[in-house]
């Protein structure tokens, strides 16, 4: 039997996940043309807007969780990261359920960012972790640029907390244009 | 003694004629070059039509700097200068209603307009001669037939439309639109309500410092997207792994511009529309083109296994089709970004 390949499965579920992503972005599109939104009270509008982050919520997560996957791939075998991934749906699912998908939301991101961390940690010590892509230069580029993307999640999914913090974005800012170069 | 706008303005419309017409002649010297270098296979063909496309690139160098000549001449020539009476006024106003955001008005120095050479039709100009360079540093990396001739096909097809959309006999008709009245005589109550319309208007549009990050990285994003849209409708036809390279030499600055371009939209969203803009039809589309374009990058690592050299493809072909999707949605639906 053909052993089934971690990597490939999780690149194929990112592709997925950005592609339904990127429907529900067209259909929102649309939807704001025929609702006529744009001539709307500010009301109306932030309650749009709250309904499409929750749709988009469930699929932001999936990416993250795939997001969080792939790192621990880098470091744990494949009977590890199922029972991780297993957690980390369930702790998913039930903020979500109890506290709102916000703060379901903002936990996996602060959960990604530390792991994130990590691997970025491991690199620069230069630890041998399972990268797809080859050389020192491409794996600190990859860690930084998700490094970088999930602080931006964070620093959009903060702006109903706290408001917007400039520092974090430019961290994340930063870090992307880093790993970019790099990568 | 202030500068001449007007016949800054005579200038730019004489010698933007004779670029419009120079510009005629080279679409028309592209295409015959260019069905001389399919249709045969002559060698002297490709040289002539490379040298076209040269000149064309020096043409359009030529019209983005006649583009900076008018937009210096308005920023000579164009102060928002208040009579001295409104000043004090202008200022209290600022202080109040601007919530301290609007720079404070200082007589000595009157804000001037300092316009970057990618607003309104100039976009095309800009955009288009990003895509002419790269074009000729793709087709001197590449010597497949078909790449070289869609690479130029669409560099003619670019002049076209910029021929068609004219950015040189009337300039920037929004802005001119928008500063007309303040060149005429004004009462001081009615020149104090124009400079309150255009005074932030100024400052978080024209004059901000986003404005020259975010518009050109996505400019010279899509000019690199198009020149990888041809790599990859190229890989369909010829299964080189030159054309993969080639790909994916422009796909990386093409990606690492969208994406700091769209980053840097953001805090320039939040200064100038506060928080309720997300979801609008432009961001959602700029969105679904950075995820396709990230799919491209996820799918290009197994590009060695079965079917997925063709996948790969097509998702730079629907990358391509979801910059133009973008590109339009100004146009096509109402929102922050749209263009009357």
């Amino acid at each position: 039997m053909r052993r089934f390949n971690y990597d490939f499965g999780l690149t194929i579920a990112a592709v997925i996940l950005m592609f339904s992503l990127s429907l529900l972005c067209i259909g929102s599109m649309f939807y704001f043309k025929w609702a006529d939104l744009a001539h709307v009270s500010p009301m109306v509008k932030v309650a749009y807007q709250e309904r499409m982050n929750q749709l988009a919520a469930p699929l932001v997560g999936g990416l993250l969780l795939v997001l969080a996957l792939c790192i621990p791939n880098r470091l744990l075998s494949s009977r590890w990261l199922n029972l991780l991934a297993g957690l980390m749906g369930a702790l998913l699912a039930g903020i979500w359920i109890f506290r709102g998908w916000r703060l379901a939301l903002l936990s996996l991101l602060l959960v990604s960012s530390v792991f994130q961390m990590v691997v970025l940690l491991l690199v620069l010590s230069g630890r041998k972790l399972n990268f797809r892509c080859e050389g020192y230069r491409a794996k600190l580029g990859s860690s930084l640029l998700h490094l970088g993307l999930v602080l931006f999640c964070l620093t959009v999914v903060l702006l109903g907390y706290t408001g917007f913090l400039p520092w974090l974005f430019w961290l994340a800012t930063s870090l992307v244009f880093l790993g970019l170069v790099l990568v | 003694m202030g500068f001449d706008l007007g016949h800054a303005f005579q200038v730019y419309q004489n010698l933007g004629g004779l670029v419009r017409i120079f510009l005629g002649i080279l679409v028309a010297a592209l295409i015959g070059t260019l069905v001389w270098y399919v249709f045969s296979e002559d060698e002297r063909a490709w040289r002539w039509h490379y040298r076209t496309i040269l000149v064309s690139v020096v043409t359009l160098g030529f019209a983005l700097l006649l583009v900076g000549y008018l937009h210096l001449a308005i920023y000579l020539a164009l102060p928002l200068e208040l009579p001295p009476k409104l000043a004090p006024m202008i200022n209290h106003w600022l202080k109040t209603m601007g919530h301290g955001v609007l720079p404070p008005y200082r007589p000595e120095a009157p804000p001037r307009f300092l316009l970057p050479p990618w607003l309104e039709r100039e976009k095309f100009l800009f955009w288009f001669s990003g895509y002419a360079v790269m074009a000729i540093w793709a087709c001197r990396g590449v010597s497949f037939r078909f790449t070289r001739a869609t690479l130029s096909a669409l560099l003619s097809l670019q002049l076209l439309i910029l021929l068609f959309i004219n950015p040189f006999t009337d300039p920037l008709p929004r802005f001119f639109e928008e500063i007309r009245p303040w060149t005429m005589p004004l009462s001081l109550m009615e020149r104090a309500r124009l400079f309150a319309r255009l005074y932030p208007r100024m400052v978080f549009f024209y004059n901000a410092h986003y404005m020259w990050v975010h518009p050109p990285l996505l400019f010279l994003s899509y000019a690199a997207l198009t020149v990888f849209f041809v790599a990859c409708l190229s890989m369909l036809v010829i299964k080189r792994p030159e054309l993969d390279q080639m790909a994916y030499r422009f796909a990386r600055p093409g990606y690492i511009a969208l994406t700091m371009g769209m980053l840097l939209g953001f805090p320039w969203a939040l200064k100038a529309w506060g928080p309720n803009w997300w979801w609008d039809p432009k961001i959602a589309s700029s969105i679904m083109m950075w995820l396709v374009f990230s799919t491209y990058f996820h799918a290009r690592l197994y590009l060695t296994r079965r079917g997925m050299w063709s996948f790969v493809s097509w998702l730079g072909i629907i990358c391509f089709v979801a910059m133009l999707y973008t590109f339009a949605a100004s146009y096509l639906f109402p929102g922050e970004h749209t263009v009357h």
